[in-house]
């Protein structure tokens, strides 16, 4: 795949290249009948070279057309016409100025292409030590209390009561579940890391999903009802339906544990002719404006909120993004009137074929 | 004295999970025996010859799957297989070797006796029912194997031949995960690129007709990216 890339660059860089080559020298035989100067021509064969150093892969092409331009204003353009004289000092030098704009555009735009990738690069490092700095930071929270309470029992188990303990064992099972989740969020993040390419989609059908989804969201939240609004014909939509699960049911948990006074939570998807919409809307309190932006960036200063400690969902829907990213579907979160936030990503019903 | 109690073999190799397991299974009634090792699990099985056994995949020594390749060739003690690992080919290739179930760590006790009473209670059914067909009921839904009628609550359900040997092959398999290709296999006998269309399009409409929603399937549960399964009661 990678050589059939790498051919195409060639070709295309090569047709490019003759085609300002031809262009340049076409334009300079209606400039010499025009302005019958010929003081014009080697500044079009420069910026001819330029372009083609720009546009084109490494150094090859540039080189290349320079020498090439050098030879064509010295055969047609120069005394004697049409015939090569490589020995007048005016020829020597111009081919040493075009050369040397050739290396030096060729240096600069790899250089500029060079500095992106690391820019990438870094943003995307910078990215992955935010999200490792708020996983610790809400690792530890649930940890410090499940040692905590383990000790205590074991140290006092005879001076607590019966229910107290019962009490701090439950608490430690909460605190637990809810680091099996985090768990699950960041394995689904190096499912997505290790297979960097693209992620395996397999034909899921809607309804199979929903399904799953519903029975898994029945055990962790059983006081919570959801409207589901799907198409009643069969629908079966290329993706990965574990983690496209997990999109769905961090939605879902985001909603239980940040919007207050939510009274309904709906799941609705719709269908055009190439897309599957899904969507996830609560009539809670909304999302605050602040922050609604940087939702799934994974990162917003949660020193500010106070630390409330596990509630810190960042890390659910930023996984969502990257997850969604990977499917190259789109995902975006609002708030709806008269109050409440509504999530909501697409999905493409056709799987592409290309190779 | 604990004679007549159901003895579990548990393969595991972390001691703390295997401490838990063992704990919960003695409180719930089970007599427990426990290796850390596949090959050691394979002789204390041949020795012991447990009801079930709870294997985990990774072991040190050999992975688990060869316990379950080992013993498939002679017995057809009910495996639940412990998988830590997420991916569902894992689970599939479990599954598709003999395995009848399986729990992702991290699981929960009650879970965890659930599918150990699920599968002790159909490995007894297959042991009685095997020679004769009958009837087969769950809740409202009651399967007649001889002719060919299946009902809600006494209302006729009419099937088509394929939905009614997918849903035969689930109800005789019943508590056993059933794989895709496992069914796709047993109901058209051979597997192209068309065949899970096939089988999704059947099962959506034996869903359809069997009256079930999304999130309340009370016959037919779905195991996402593996396969379907039918639980008795």
């Amino acid at each position: 795949m990678k050589k059939i890339k790498f051919k195409k660059y060639i070709f295309r860089d090569l047709c490019l290249t003759l085609f300002i080559l031809a262009f340049a020298f076409l334009l300079n035989l209606l400039m010499q009948t025009i302005f019958d100067t010929r003081s014009l021509i080697p500044m079009i064969f420069v910026l001819g070279v330029f372009l083609i150093s720009l546009k084109t892969q490494g150094y090859f092409f540039g080189i290349s057309a320079s020498i090439i331009s050098v030879l064509l204003v010295n055969y047609a353009f120069t005394y004697p016409y049409f015939a090569i004289d490589l020995i007048s000092p005016e020829c020597v030098m111009s081919a040493i100025v075009m050369l040397v704009v050739a290396i030096m555009t060729g240096a600069l735009t790899t250089k500029i292409k060079e500095q992106e990738k690391i820019k990438a690069e870094t943003e995307k490092e910078r990215m992955r030590a935010n999200l490792l700095r708020a996983v610790s930071h809400d690792l530890r929270t649930p940890l410090t209390s499940v040692y905590g309470s383990c000790s205590a029992i074991i140290e006092n188990y005879e001076e607590i009561d019966k229910n107290k303990k019962i009490k701090l064992l439950n608490e430690m099972r909460e605190d637990s579940e809810w680091l099996i989740r985090m768990v699950e969020n960041l394995l689904s993040v190096t499912r997505l890391d290790s297979e960097n390419v693209k992620i395996k989609k397999t034909p899921t059908v809607l309804e199979e999903l929903i399904d799953s989804v519903l029975v898994k969201f029945k055990k962790r939240c059983p006081e919570f009802e959801i409207e589901v609004n799907i198409p009643e014909d069969f629908l079966s939509i290329p993706m990965d339906p574990m983690l496209i699960e997990q999109v769905i049911i961090n939605i879902l948990e985001n909603s239980v544990h940040h919007a207050k006074g939510m009274t309904t939570l709906s799941l609705t998807v719709t269908t055009d002719s190439a897309n599957a919409y899904f969507t996830i809307s609560d009539d809670g309190c909304g999302i605050d404006p602040a922050i609604i932006d940087s939702l799934f960036s994974g990162y917003f200063n949660s020193d500010t909120s106070a630390d409330s400690s596990r509630n810190n969902m960042g890390i659910g829907l930023s996984v969502c993004a990257a997850i969604i990213k990977a499917h190259d579907g789109e995902i975006s979160v609002k708030n709806i009137k008269p109050h409440g936030a509504e999530f909501s990503f697409s999905l493409k019903l056709e799987v592409q074929h290309e190779q | 004295m604990s004679n007549n109690k159901y003895k579990i073999l548990i393969i595991e190799d972390e001691s703390n999970i295997r401490s838990f397991v063992q704990t919960v299974l003695e409180a719930t009634g089970y007599q427990v025996i426990t290796e850390k090792t596949c090959e050691n699990g394979i002789m204390m099985f041949t020795s012991h010859l447990p009801d079930i056994v709870i294997l985990d995949l990774g072991l040190p020594d050999q992975d688990g799957i060869e316990f379950i390749k080992t013993i498939r060739k002679n017995y057809f003690t009910p495996i639940i297989v412990l998988s830590a690992r997420t991916s569902e080919e894992d689970k599939v290739a479990a599954l598709e070797l003999g395995a009848n179930d399986y729990i992702t760590k991290p699981f929960g006790t009650a879970e965890l006796v659930a599918r150990i009473k699920a599968a002790i209670r159909s490995n007894r059914i297959v042991d009685m029912e095997s020679s004769k067909k009958g009837i087969f009921t769950l809740h409202s839904l009651k399967i007649n194997f001889d002719t060919r009628i299946v009902t809600i609550s006494d209302k006729e359900v009419h099937l088509t031949q394929t939905e009614f040997n997918i849903l035969a092959l689930l109800c005789q398999n019943s508590s056993k995960v059933m794989t895709y290709s496992e069914i796709i296999n047993a109901i058209w006998g051979y597997y192209d690129d068309s065949s899970i269309k096939k089988l999704q399009v059947n099962m959506a409409n034996l869903r359809k007709k069997l009256e079930c929603k999304p999130g309340k399937n009370k016959y037919i549960i779905n195991e996402l990216g593996v396969g379907y399964r039918i639980n008795k009661e």
